[in-house]
């Protein structure tokens, strides 16, 4: 509870601060005290120190998970702002309201990872989502980012539709909005287990989730507004944000998928989500010219991955997607920060990098090996858990096979980052490097190779 | 108190670590003092647990466990018993005055070498030790293999020269197919008794079928064959002289060259209950010392000289071990530490004063300007020869003994292999020490004694080649078999008693005396003056060219080997792999550009796609079943 409703309250803060703050400066300061705020009532609230003690009727149910990636999620920004902040008052002069929406964000993805009831899932993306359509066009005079604001917005809009429409479905189906059903009594059960009209619910909310997580075939807006935005807002959009989608989709499918399973075979929907998935975002990454294009590409690739914690939907699974958010996220917003910084976004621009910038190359080495799954990044062990819970389920184990023959193609387009920022020759320039920037890229560094080392360090949390 | 052995060992280890961290800081004698000083501590620590452990049990020091899976352990233990310690003291002793005279004989060298060449030195000292001192085959193959990659570091020292990085190569290679055999042991051990500890193998040993011991054991020969230089894996030894000498030295007097003789007489127990492996042993040490000493007898080189008289001797060890004398052979091990490190240190320090000159027909006459490289040289001669009581009169003389006891006819093979040792070693002190100068002007106006670093090592071995042997003087001379006695608890030793052993003795005392004094005269006459017309015509250039041995290998294993990999490298590799490779790649790549064509930019044509897979998910539930049936049937 504590973090939805402090990142609430300092979202308006900052809106506030926007009259009373002079200095632009400073607004990244407040923001990063904000989140370290949040991240610390979060972990009070793990231990049962709540502020704000109300009932909520079931709407929210507050569990270890959620806790545990609520706090991933809230210092993954803290380290975004941290190195990043700086670049998001570039765009326009309003930085104290960019900084605002993104605590509208950090409140919708609180929610999302509490949410009990389709309601709350519903407020929640939609209190996620909203501040993105406007992160996305912030950079007014550029027209990519307006059309990619656009876009996004028309086709998010599109899917709302479709989750209402689900929730609705599922609501005459089960005559509840909450996720806690009790079927027996109700008429006509498909295959004797839910309704008829609960699982076409069911297949309508998990279209607009895959839509919110870039699964293929609804990934189209990824590679648009990723590229459209701002680099910035797309680090934080294809980092936190899908995170919080991928949590919001495992407690539906732990709850109602899992229920109704007898009646649909969600695996066979799922694999053949993932397959798309693996096969748009791997392959089309390969051809890809920019490198926040392939990034974007990428994100879809490691969407796919993802993937396999609601396929499998199991002990192993749910310890394996909160490594996966924390190993993916970290690594993304990473390689965005040196992106950020380059001011050729194609692969050429980064040749030569490791002589102009050795430390800004090593780093950006480090998160490129993990994103592909390196042993001894965060990455690797992401990607076993991911595939070890397949494995424990005892099916599709061709699909595991499938999987690894793509994260084999993904190593070809992360790795030719690496080979231009090492081996081709080149001028690659940089905006000015501070040192805390650095020191922020190495600490980003260490916590993934710590984290590969040992996992156990994010996931003991889940039981102590 | 037990775990002090653990620091022999160490302080080579921590030598090896002071001079290979700080090589580029250090200055040579401080190079020079840790690495020696590192043995010598590790000297008298060993000189400590040999006074301790006379007369006592044996004991294991566990340090910690090395592997630890499930059921299957193997600890980081080390072995204390009269047999290791014995090995520590040759290693050590022997070790520390290489190293001494090593600070002279490679004071040339600019000092990051020099400290390099230091921690080398005592990489493999320490490497020999681990394999001395492990408690089960594990850290015994720990340490041949550090053996293996010193012994390759140490002849490719000077790098810079192809032909010796080549010799470097050879001697890995070679030992590389001992160590397979050696692994296959270890793994056939393990697969059946669960563990590689000595003395829980010995004591489960007559749970093996016949089959197993005979495997096992053979496995282990083809081991000690690459390591000890047997046939047929011996051709890497004459080619390892292109490292420094004292190198040479090392290798072939305390280290490594032993470690076959050591793993054996370790094995005894394995040995014992193997009629066949026993008798292959035998048969193959005899053939070696037959085959390396007639090559010795033309060589030209006077290191090739030598490392062929260890082919040799380590054949005669064999032997000892084969025929079921394993106290023998181990003592021959001994006393051909001494006199083959103060042999290859004396022919080291005759390079010395040569000026690098290698060859035998150059030199002549270096007794009056090298008296004590030649008098320390002479008495290394006799020993190695057999003259009575020497050290190795003593060892030869009860290897001599064991066969005969034995077999008859592998006795007379094994008196003409020790005659053969005679006559190169003879022919060998004729052309270096005696008779005229035949080098040129300037390498005799440049001939001089070595320094005092260099020719107090040589004294001290001299003295323990001539009178080392005494303690295990036969009793038909009046001595007792100290040695013997000493390394009962570990090694049983063969009785040789009664009076026919007494009088074989003196006939074997008698022949040797006749014996050498016919060589004696022979060889001066027979290689003194014609030997350097030129070049050698028939049988004698067969032997001079090692009976074509390595050209036979060249034919028959590298030559098709090199068509093979060349055949699998331009067919296999460049069109076969390489083809399926980059044909992959520009699958994917051609996919690439396809499926990028489906991200059009419309956002009508995006939406209508959502809405046709939304379609196809609601086909697919619809028709799940007959899709799960069709999934089960094609996986």
């Amino acid at each position: 509870m504590n973090a939805i409703i402090l990142s609430a309250i300092w979202a308006v803060i900052m809106m506030l601060g926007s009259f009373m703050v002079k200095r632009k400066g400073n607004f990244r300061h407040i923001a990063a005290f904000g989140l370290l705020v949040l991240f610390v009532a979060n972990i009070a609230d793990t231990y049962g120190y709540s502020l704000f003690n109300f009932n909520n009727h079931g709407f929210l149910q507050f569990t270890r998970f959620g806790y545990l990636f609520n706090s991933i999620a809230i210092f993954s920004s803290l380290i975004y702002v941290l190195i990043t902040g700086k670049e998001i008052s570039r765009y326009g002069n309003h930085t104290a309201e960019y900084f605002a929406l993104i605590f509208f964000v950090m409140c919708g993805v609180s929610m999302l990872a509490f949410y009990n009831n389709l309601l709350t899932l519903f407020l929640g993306i939609e209190i996620m989502t909203i501040p993105l359509y406007i992160l996305t066009g912030s950079d007014k005079r550029n027209m990519k980012s307006n059309e990619a604001a656009l876009k996004y917005f028309l086709m998010g809009s599109f899917s709302t539709g479709i989750m209402l429409m689900g929730i609705v479905f599922s609501y005459g189906g089960t005559g509840t909005f909450s996720l806690d059903v009790s079927r027996a009594g109700i008429p006509n059960l498909y295959n004797h287990v839910a309704s008829f009209l609960e699982i076409v619910g069911l297949l309508l909310l998990l279209v607009s989730l895959a839509f919110k997580v870039s699964a293929a075939p609804f990934h189209f807006w990824t590679p648009d507004v990723y590229d459209g935005a701002p680099s910035v807002f797309t680090s934080f959009m294809a980092t936190i944000v899908k995170a919080a989608g991928f949590i919001a989709f495992i407690k539906l499918c732990l709850v109602r998928m899992t229920a109704t399973s007898a009646a649909i075979d969600w695996k066979m929907i799922f694999a053949i989500i993932i397959i798309a998935t693996l096969l748009v975002g791997n392959i089309t990454a390969v051809f890809q010219q920019s490198v926040k294009r392939m990034l974007a590409y990428s994100s879809i690739a490691q969407a796919g991955f993802m993937l396999f914690s609601l396929f499998s939907v199991n002990d192993f699974a749910k310890e394996g997607i909160l490594l996966y958010s924390a190993a993916y996220s970290l690594a993304t917003i990473g390689i965005f920060a040196v992106l950020v910084k380059m001011k050729d976004y194609t692969f050429e621009g980064y040749n030569g990098l490791a002589k102009k910038q050795p430390l800004l190359a090593a780093t950006n080495t480090v998160f490129l090996l993990s994103l592909a799954g390196i042993p001894l990044t965060a990455g690797f062990f992401a990607k076993y858990y991911m595939l070890a819970a397949v494995v424990k389920t005892g099916s599709y184990l061709w699909l595991v096979i499938v999987a690894v023959l793509f994260a084999a193609v993904s190593v070809y387009y992360y790795f030719r980052v690496i080979q231009a920022m090492y081996f081709k020759d080149g001028n690659a320039e940089t905006e000015a490097i501070t040192p805390s920037f650095k020191a922020g890229l190495l600490l980003v560094a260490a916590l993934i190779i710590l984290i590969g080392v040992y996992p156990g360090i994010i996931l003991n949390w889940l039981y102590f | 108190m037990n775990s002090i052995v653990s620091l022999v060992p160490l302080f080579p280890l921590l030598g090896f670590l002071i001079n290979g961290l700080f090589r580029k800081s250090l200055s040579k004698t401080a190079a020079g003092i840790i690495g020696s000083g590192a043995v010598l501590l590790s000297f008298i620590i060993s000189v400590y647990l040999f006074s301790d452990i006379k007369g006592n049990e044996g004991y294991i020091v566990n340090l910690f466990d090395f592997i630890n899976v499930a059921s299957f352990k193997i600890s980081f233990a080390f072995q204390v018993d009269q047999l290791s310690v014995l090995f520590l003291l040759i290693i050590t002793g022997i070790g520390f005055l290489i190293h001494v005279y090593s600070t002279a004989y490679m004071k040339e060298e600019v000092p990051a070498d020099f400290a390099r060449y230091f921690a080398y030195l005592n990489l493999f000292v320490f490497s020999m030790l681990l394999l001395v001192l492990g408690a089960n085959y594990v850290i015994m193959f720990i340490g041949w293999e550090g053996v293996g990659l010193c012994s390759y570091l140490l002849i490719g020292y000077w790098f810079s020269n192809t032909d010796y990085n080549y010799a470097a190569k050879k001697a890995f290679i070679m030992n590389r197919i001992g160590d397979l055999g050696f692994l296959l042991a270890i793994f056939w051990i393990l697969g059946k008794l669960g563990t590689a500890t000595y003395s829980e193998v010995f004591d489960l040993r007559n749970t093996l079928s016949e089959t197993d011991i005979t495997a096992i054991t053979l496995l282990l020969f083809v081991g000690a064959c690459g390591k000890s230089a047997q046939i047929p894996l011996y051709t890497w030894l004459p080619d390892a002289m292109a490292g420094p000498t004292p190198v040479s030295a090392l290798i072939h007097a305390a280290t490594m060259v032993t470690a076959g003789v050591y793993m054996i007489a370790r094995s005894n127990v394995l040995y014992a209950m193997s009629e066949v492996s026993s008798d292959v042993v035998a048969v193959v040490g005899l053939a070696t010392a037959i085959l390396a000493g007639t090559i010795a007898l033309y060589q030209n080189d006077i290191k090739k000289v030598l490392a062929y008289s260890t082919v040799s001797q380590l054949g005669f060890m064999f032997l000892a071990l084969g025929v079921g004398a394993y106290t023998t052979g181990v003592f021959h091990v001994m006393t051909h530490a001494f006199f083959k490190a103060l042999m290859f240190l004396g022919a080291g320090s005759v390079i010395h004063a040569m000026g690098g000159e290698q060859d035998i027909t150059k030199m002549g006459g270096l007794y009056k300007k090298l008296p004590k490289t030649t008098w320390t040289f002479v008495i290394g001669v006799l020993a190695i020869s057999g003259f009575p009581f020497t050290s190795g009169f003593i060892s030869k003389d009860e290897i001599l003994i064991s066969v005969f006891e034995k077999s008859q006819v592998l006795y007379w093979f094994a008196v003409f292999a020790a005659v053969l040792t005679a006559a190169y070693m003879f022919r060998l002190m004729w052309l270096v020490f005696f008779g005229g100068f035949r080098g040129t002007h300037e390498q005799e106006h440049h001939l001089h004694e070595s320094p005092a670093a260099m020719t107090i090592p040589l004294i001290i071995l001299a003295i323990l080649a001539l009178v080392g042997g005494f303690v295990q003087l036969p009793e038909a001379f009046g001595g007792k078999e100290y040695f013997n006695e000493f390394l009962s608890p570990v090694v049983p030793a063969m009785s040789h008693e009664g009076s026919s052993v007494a009088t074989t003795e003196y006939y074997m005392l008698t022949g040797t005396v006749i014996g050498l004094a016919v060589i004696y005269f022979l060889t001066r006459k027979k290689f003194a003056v014609s030997m350097f017309e030129g070049v050698y015509t028939g049988v004698k250039k067969f032997l001079a060219d090692k009976w074509y041995i390595d050209e036979l290998y060249d034919a028959f294993i590298v030559n098709p080997l090199n068509a093979f990999a060349g055949f699998l490298k331009s067919v296999v590799e460049r069109s076969g792999i390489d083809g399926l490779v980059n044909g992959v790649g520009r699958f994917v790549n051609y996919s690439s550009r396809q499926v990028r064509l489906l991200q059009s930019g419309q956002v009508g044509s995006y939406i209508l796609f959502m809405v046709l897979s939304i379609t196809v998910f609601f086909l697919v539930f619809w028709n799940q079943d007959n899709i799960a049936h069709f999934l089960t049937n094609i996986f």
